[in-house]
């Protein structure tokens, strides 16, 4: 008997247009950071098939725009990688969140997960499973969701270079981006240790955005969610105790 | 051929996916304490929040919390919105025209 494929799966194949369609409405929110970081690109000098490489190739937005003044001073590489680490450390975060949901995958699938996770679909994901914890087939999931955006993000982001003089910056549309990030945010403000966790988060990060290559958002992120742990063990003392009373009443 | 971005590119990708993808190769050799792991699931929050938050209030440099910044209005505006309605879409448009019609008035 012949192994068939895991992508011939109809049901594996069933999530993957489900990743699509959830990622679908945030599609207006990674068009204008595409843009906005393609022509960033080009506007700060960088010559436009090295963008195209470095946009298909690394695919990390705020990475590729902190980088930018590094690479076009022309700093050796080993500090412009160095950068583009630091500022995406964020994504170690999001990766240490997201190993428990795909350890029993393959090596190299998680591998592919890794090179297409970004912040729209890690906050997707993890919205997700904490709803329906370990659903089959999620890699499809995944996949569908991160794929669709990795699409959308190089198409407009090339668009965005190869027309970064047509393109004026003033006109603000990376808040288009900012904008989607504020819909996925709400439904996990409207819990108290998530709220707690944005409200010790979002400071730190104002307060520390002199610190270069985004430090201040790893800072903010990791006090938060240390916050976040707080409330959520006091809150959850309470409802404890709210059981407990209950239960001696009746 | 130019070396150096060359070289730029290769390490940018390298440094750029080990954030990304490192814990999860590593799985399993990776655990972290139930403690950790639990405390993970604020992880979203917490990043989104400091994504937006100093996108919407950082005005040329410096904090401005008065409703004559445009993406604070805009930013309730949508907050207002997505809560009435529950759509992303309309969050995105809400925002992007209260943004817009402060650059008109």
């Amino acid at each position: 008997m012949q192994v068939v494929a895991f992508y011939r799966n109809p049901a594996w194949q069933l999530e993957l247009r489900q990743g699509v369609r959830a990622a679908l409405p945030a599609a207006p929110g990674v068009v204008a950071w595409g843009l906005v970081t393609g022509v960033a690109m080009v506007k700060s000098g960088l010559a436009v098939p090295w963008a195209i490489a470095i946009s298909l190739l690394v695919y990390a937005g705020s990475a590729q725009l902190a980088t930018l003044p590094l690479i076009v001073a022309g700093q050796p590489f080993w500090i412009v990688a160095l950068a583009a680490f630091v500022t995406n450390l964020r994504f170690v975060i999001y990766s240490a969140s997201l190993r428990r949901w795909f350890e029993t995958y393959s090596q190299r699938r998680r591998a592919v997960l890794g090179y297409f996770t970004g912040d729209f679909t890690f906050a997707m994901f993890m919205e997700r499973v904490r709803r329906e914890g370990e659903f089959a087939h999620r890699d499809a999931w995944f996949l569908g969701a991160c794929g669709f955006n990795w699409v959308v993000w190089q198409v407009t982001s090339i668009v965005g270079i190869l027309a970064a003089t047509a393109i004026p910056s003033e006109w603000g549309l990376q808040f288009a981006g900012t904008l989607a990030l504020l819909a996925l945010a709400i439904p996990l403000c409207l819990e108290w240790p998530g709220l707690a966790g944005a409200a010790v988060a979002a400071p730190i990060a104002v307060l520390a955005r002199g610190l270069p290559f985004g430090l201040g958002l790893f800072a903010g992120i990791v006090a938060g969610i240390c916050a976040a742990v707080a409330v959520d063990a006091v809150v959850g003392r309470r409802k404890a105790t709210v059981q407990r009373e209950g239960d001696e009443l009746s | 051929m130019n070396v150096n971005m060359l070289l730029v590119t290769i390490g940018m990708v390298l440094a750029t996916f080990m954030t990304r993808a490192a814990l999860l190769l590593a799985g399993q050799r990776f655990k972290l304490s139930p403690r950790v792991e639990a405390a993970l699931r604020f992880a979203p929050a917490c990043a989104l929040a400091v994504l937006i938050v100093p996108e919407v209030l950082v005005q040329a440099g410096t904090v401005n919390l008065s409703f004559d910044n445009p993406r604070l209005a805009a930013a309730l505006a949508a907050t207002a919105f997505f809560l009435w309605k529950r759509s992303m879409v309309g969050c995105i448009v809400v925002g992007m025209l209260v943004v817009t019609a402060f650059r008109f008035v």
